[in-house]
């Protein structure tokens, strides 16, 4: 029996989250580990570099609250639901601070950790070539790509990223066991290579499962339990996004929050309000359903549709 | 066929006029908004056999619901193969689709397309999303469908950011970058369809929608526009295809009453 991992969202962030480190923010509208979010946020973490290549609220979120320096992604939006006001303010004004960004492309960005979660030094990719993504670059400079003639000799130029390897990463996931061995379905977005990529993974999840569990069904193991430093247990972690077999996406919430992050004001009421205001994701989960009633909460609930299980058998 | 469907509105003409670029059996990768609804359309009608790739990672999806994000869980049950962005994007980065949809906040007179900065891209005036997957489904798919916004500012001569390069500044440019994707075939935008010219790579008017006039377009386009000798109206939708899209498609109305 190896060592348990599992600790509160508070213990993990205290523990192996630092002032100025680059991290991977896993996922992609599914499974975003909201929980951990807002206690970087709660812990006033500072000059941090985020990375994903698609980033939602929670990017916006830190951004607002001033713990980002820099971010290194591809989109920072909230699709059809609308603009992020703290990004857009931090880019365009410089509020609370200035911002640097490293743009680069979903596919480029996930060559990065690709590349990372490899062991290799850069990768060449199709995209980003002609783009004016390629002569703008902020503190990486001439790292960020760069071109090269094909050794192989097609004649064609190839743009070059160089691996992406932070410091630690974080995603939530529906379950994993005590040692952090981390299954989940559904949309996988950067997973599993983001947090492969990373040097350290923090996980939560909607359920810790015995070892047993995850051994009965392995293919399903999107990082093995070595790389993760800390396991722990959030449900409705991902809310107001989702996780799969559990509960679906929160439009409400969603543009609740865009309508009111519109100004700083209308944003701060709604971070003491949702982040400050509550100590952790149980008393989050309780003023979630204390201000929108139980039907409401229940109506989130994802409906059953097993997968056939299949036989491991030799 | 009920009077009710006779009548249309621009974004319902636009989600159709994008079905219409899909050809049975092709391999679509779909992004949100009115592309979506396009595709839903096309699968329900002309292409059945359409293969719908999601850059979330699904492929051949076949939702019960429209999806509200290209990464929406009702993709994920009834898909032929759910993985995340790397398995969504490398098919294609391998140039193995057949269509793309794209958007932006700015389209100029070679298909090059900017969603990134209005103004200066250090000192933005207005700061967009970014690529996403924009400029790897432009480099990589055979042929790509623009969806726009007609107004002035957001088709300028020349775009203040290229995130997605079209043709560049004309034709034989594109060529040399060893793109797997030919660049953009058509703009469907608010006011009419555009297509590029086969050998100068401008773009250049088709066709009007119903109740928009040559006059507006060129008023409303950042340079001189081209408009083609034989120009024509939009096809009009027929009744049957505007009931499908709005009982079928968007029956809660919620991409089709935004305008």
């Amino acid at each position: 029996m190896k060592v348990s991992k599992v600790m509160t969202a508070k213990e993990a962030v205290a523990k192996f989250i630092n002032d100025g480190m680059e991290v991977a923010v896993g996922s992609f509208f599914h499974t975003i580990a909201y929980d951990i979010t807002h206690e970087i946020i709660r812990q006033k973490k500072k000059h941090l570099t985020l990375c994903a290549p698609s980033a939602n609220e929670h990017f916006d979120q830190m951004i607002g609250a001033g713990c980002v320096d820099r971010i290194v992604s591809s989109y920072v939006w909230m699709e059809v639901f609308g603009p992020l006001y703290c990004f857009r303010r931090a880019m365009e004004k410089g509020i609370p601070h200035k911002i640097e960004m490293e743009d680069y492309t979903n596919f480029s960005m996930m060559m990065r950790f690709l590349a990372g979660s490899l062991g290799l030094p850069y990768v060449p990719v199709n995209s980003l070539k002609g783009s004016d993504m390629m002569n703008n670059s902020s503190w990486m400079g001439d790292n960020k790509v760069k071109l090269m003639k094909d050794p192989f000799g097609s004649g064609v130029d190839h743009a070059l990223v160089p691996a992406l390897r932070p410091d630690i990463g974080y995603i939530h996931a529906q379950r994993a066991d005590e040692e952090g061995n981390v299954q989940m379905w559904g949309i996988l977005g950067d997973a599993p290579y983001s947090m492969r990529a990373c040097k350290q993974v923090i996980v939560s999840v909607e359920e810790i499962v015995t070892r047993d569990v995850i051994g009965r069904d392995p293919n399903r193991t999107i990082i093995p339990g070595y790389k993760v430093v800390a396991v722990v247990e959030a449900p409705f972690g991902s809310h107001p996004k989702n996780s799969q077999g559990y509960y679906g996406v929160d439009r409400d919430f969603i543009f609740k929050y865009i309508r009111e992050s519109r100004t700083e004001e209308g944003w701060k009421k709604f971070m003491d309000e949702w982040v400050y205001g509550v100590a952790d994701r149980t008393e989050y989960l309780k003023k979630y359903i204390d201000t929108f009633g139980m039907k409401k909460f229940l109506s989130l609930k994802a409906k059953d549709m097993n997968s056939s299980s299949v036989n491991y058998g030799y | 066929m009920n009077d009710k469907y006779s009548d249309f509105t621009l974004t319902e003409i636009m989600a159709i006029a994008a079905s219409r670029e899909i050809k049975d059996g092709e391999k679509v990768i779909i992004g949100t908004g009115l592309p979506l609804l396009g595709a839903f359309l096309a699968q329900k009608t002309h292409a059945p056999n359409m293969v719908a790739i999601y850059e979330a990672g699904g492929i051949d999806c076949r939702p019960l619901v429209t999806p509200l994000s290209v990464a929406d869980a009702v993709l994920v049950p009834g898909a032929a193969m759910q993985g995340g962005l790397l398995e969504g994007l490398s098919i294609v980065h391998a140039g193995e689709l057949d269509v793309g949809f794209l958007g932006g906040a700015q389209i100029d007179r070679f298909g090059n397309l900017n969603a990134h900065v209005i103004g200066d891209y250090k000192k933005p005036k207005v700061r967009f999303a970014g690529s996403g997957g924009s400029n790897d489904i432009g480099a990589g798919c055979k042929r790509t469908v623009v969806m726009m916004l007609h107004q002035k500012q957001r088709f300028p001569e020349k775009v203040d950011f290229v995130t997605t390069p079209g043709y560049f500044s004309g034709s034989g440019q594109r060529e040399k970058m060893g793109f797997p994707g030919g660049g953009p075939s058509v703009v469907v935008s608010t006011m009419g369809i555009l297509r590029f010219h086969k050998d100068t790579k401008e773009m250049y008017l088709e066709s009007y929608h119903p109740g928009v006039t040559i006059a507006q377009i060129k008023a409303n386009t950042g340079w001189d526009l081209i408009v083609a000798d034989d120009v024509k109206e939009t096809e009009r939708p027929s009744p049957e295809l505007i009931r499908i899209l709005r009982e079928e498609i968007d029956p809660t109305g919620l991409f089709l009453k935004k305008q």
